[in-house]
C-alpha cells in the first residue's frame, strides 16, 4: 500500500490558484524530494499532507489525499491524530524553551503518556535515531537553547520522531544550517529512511539529488515532472525540468 | 550567461580546436603514406605533442568542472561525454602518429601501387577521415543524427581492413623480397581500422551526450 496518495489536489489561498492537479505517490521508505523556485507550490503541497494548511483563513482544496489508503480531509479524521503519524520538521530549528530531555518527551506528555520509564526510553531512543545522542548525553537537563543551530535540528527531528510518526515531512530542513551540520542532517535522512518515509522541500538541488530516492519539479503550481532521482538529474523528460536542474532557470 | 555555462562554451572550443587538429594529422598521415611524402610524415609526428597537450587541457577541465559546478543533466552528460571524447581523439591521433612514424623510421620503404590499389587503402583513409569529420560536425551542431552513419562506415572499414589480408597475403607470395613492407602496410591498416572504432566511440559518446542514450555495447541499428 502507497504511504501517500495524492490525487487530483487543488489548492486556493483565496482567489490564487497554488497547486494545480496534483497526484503524486510516496511509497514507504522512501525519500521523497519537492524541488522548484520560490512561490511553485512545493511548501504548500508538503503542508497539505498533515493539513498545516487548514490553520490558513480562505484556503480551500479538492482532490484527495490518502494516507495509508485513508483519506486524511474526511470528516471524521483527527488532526491530531493524523499529525501524529505525519510529523513535521521546520526550516528554522524551533525547540521549545524547555530542557533537551522536555523537548523530546513533549509529544509523549501531550499524548497523555504518564510512564515515566517508557517516556525516558523512548527520549533516548529517539536522540540516538536523530544522531545526537553523543553531543548531547551529559546534559540532557540542559536547555535547548545552548546547543548549536544543527544541533537544534536534530533535537527537533529527535522530538519528531519521538511519537513514531511513520512519515517526516521536512521543510527546507538544513538551509539555516553550515556545511558540517547540514551533511549530518542529510546522513541523518538517509539513516531514517529505513524506518520512516520522508518527504523532504529543499532549494538546494544537489541536497535533493544526495538525499532523495525520487524528486519532483514543481513550477508555478504544476507538478511538471516525478520521476527517479537519478532520472531528474540525468536525463529529465521535460526541458523545463532541465532548464531548473541545470540552473539555466530560476 | 553564468559561470558554469562560459566554462562549458570554453570546453567546447578546446574539443573543437583538439578535433580539427586531430583530423587533420590522420589526413596528413594518409596523405603522407599515399604519395610517400616523409616531410609531411616528421610534420604529423612534430604536431603529436600538441594533441597530447589537449588532452592534458581538457582533461584538467573536466575535472575542474566536476568539481566546481557539480553540473547534472546535459551539462553532466557532456563533460562525461567530452572526457571521453577526449581520451578518443588522442588514441586517434597516437595512431595517425603511427603511421607517419613507418615512413620516418623507414626511409627505404616503397609501397607498390598495384597493392595499394588492390588493398582500398585510399578509401579505407577517405573513409576514416570522413567519420572523425562527421563525428565534429554531430559535436558542434548537437545533432546526433549527422554521427549515424559512423557506425556503418566502422563496419565498412572493418571489411577492407579484414579483405586486405589475403590481398597482401598474394601479394607476398608473388614477391616474397617486398615481405618487409607488406607487414608495415598490415600495421598501416591495423591503425586505420583502430581509428574507425575509436571514431564509433565517439558516436556513442555523441549520442549519450545529445540523446541521452547508451548504445555502447548494443547493436547499433537500435539508435
Amino acid at each position: 500500500m502507497l504511504t501517500i496518495d495524492a490525487k487530483n489536489v487543488d489548492f486556493y489561498y483565496s482567489e490564487f490558484h497554488a497547486l494545480k492537479n496534483i497526484s503524486l505517490e510516496v511509497e514507504k521508505n522512501k525519500v521523497v524530494a519537492l524541488i522548484g523556485p520560490s512561490g511553485c507550490g512545493k511548501s504548500t503541497f508538503l503542508r497539505l499532507l498533515n493539513r498545516m494548511n487548514d490553520l490558513i483563513p480562505g484556503t480551500r482544496m479538492t482532490g484527495s489525499v490518502l494516507f495509508e489508503g485513508e483519506d486524511i480531509y474526511a470528516p471524521n479524521v483527527h488532526v491530531d491524530e493524523l499529525r501524529k503519524k505525519v510529523g513535521m520538521v521546520f526550516q528554522k530549528p524551533n525547540p521549545f524553551p524547555k530542557t533537551i530531555f522536555e523537548n523530546v518527551a513533549y509529544g509523549l506528555r501531550v499524548n497523555g503518556i504518564k510512564d515515566e520509564t517508557f517516556i525516558e526510553q523512548r527520549v533516548v531512543e529517539s536522540i540516538k535515531s536523530a544522531a545526537l545522542w553523543d553531543e548531547v548525553k551529559d546534559k540532557m537537563k540542559k536547555s535547548a537553547f545552548a546547543l548549536s543551530g544543527g544541533q537544534q535540528q536534530r533535537l527537533c527531528i529527535a522530538r519528531a520522531l519521538a511519537i513514531s510518526p511513520k512519515v517526516v515531512l521536512m521543510d527546507e530542513p538544513a538551509s539555516a544550517l553550515d556545511p558540517i551540520s547540514t551533511a549530518k542532517i542529510e546522513e541523518l535522512i538517509y539513516e531514517l529512511k529505513k524506518d520512516y518515509t520522508i518527504i523532504i522541500v529543499t532549494h538546494n538541488m544537489q541536497q535533493a539529488s544526495r538525499v532523495s530516492d525520487k524528486t519532483a519539479y514543481f513550477y508555478l503550481g504544476e507538478m511538471i515532472e516525478f520521476d527517479e532521482t537519478t532520472k531528474i538529474f540525468t536525463n529529465p523528460k521535460e526541458h523545463s525540468t532541465q532548464n531548473y536542474v541545470t540552473g539555466r532557470f530560476g | 550567461m553564468r559561470h558554469l555555462e562560459q566554462e562549458l562554451v570554453s570546453l567546447r572550443q578546446d574539443v573543437i580546436d583538439m578535433w580539427r587538429l586531430v583530423i587533420s594529422q590522420v589526413s596528413n598521415a594518409g596523405e603522407a603514406i599515399l604519395s610517400f611524402d616523409k616531410d609531411l610524415a616528421a610534420k604529423v609526428s612534430l604536431r603529436e605533442k600538441k594533441v597530447d597537450a589537449y588532452e592534458l587541457k581538457i582533461d584538467g577541465f573536466c575535472e575542474n568542472i566536476i568539481a566546481l559546478y557539480q553540473p547534472v543533466a546535459i551539462d553532466l552528460r557532456f563533460v562525461l561525454a567530452v572526457f571521453k571524447i577526449n581520451s578518443n581523439l588522442e588514441r586517434i591521433a597516437d595512431f595517425a602518429n603511427g603511421i607517419s612514424h613507418i615512413l620516418v623510421n623507414n626511409p627505404s620503404v616503397i609501397l607498390d601501387a598495384e597493392v595499394i590499389l588492390d588493398t582500398r587503402l585510399q578509401v579505407m583513409i577517405n573513409q576514416v577521415n570522413k567519420m572523425l569529420a562527421q563525428g565534429l560536425e554531430a559535436f558542434e551542431n548537437e545533432k546526433s543524427n549527422f554521427a549515424a552513419a559512423i557506425f556503418s562506415e566502422d563496419s565498412q572499414v572493418d571489411e577492407i581492413n579484414e579483405k586486405s589480408v589475403q590481398v597482401i597475403a598474394d601479394y607476398i607470395q608473388k614477391n616474397p623480397d617486398r615481405a618487409y613492407e607488406c607487414l608495415e602496410l598490415i600495421g598501416i591498416f591495423r591503425k586505420l581500422e583502430r581509428i574507425g572504432d575509436h571514431c564509433a566511440n565517439i558516436a556513442e559518446e555523441i549520442f549519450f551526450y545529445i540523446d541521452a542514450k547508451v548504445l555502447k555495447h548494443s547493436p547499433k541499428d537500435k539508435k
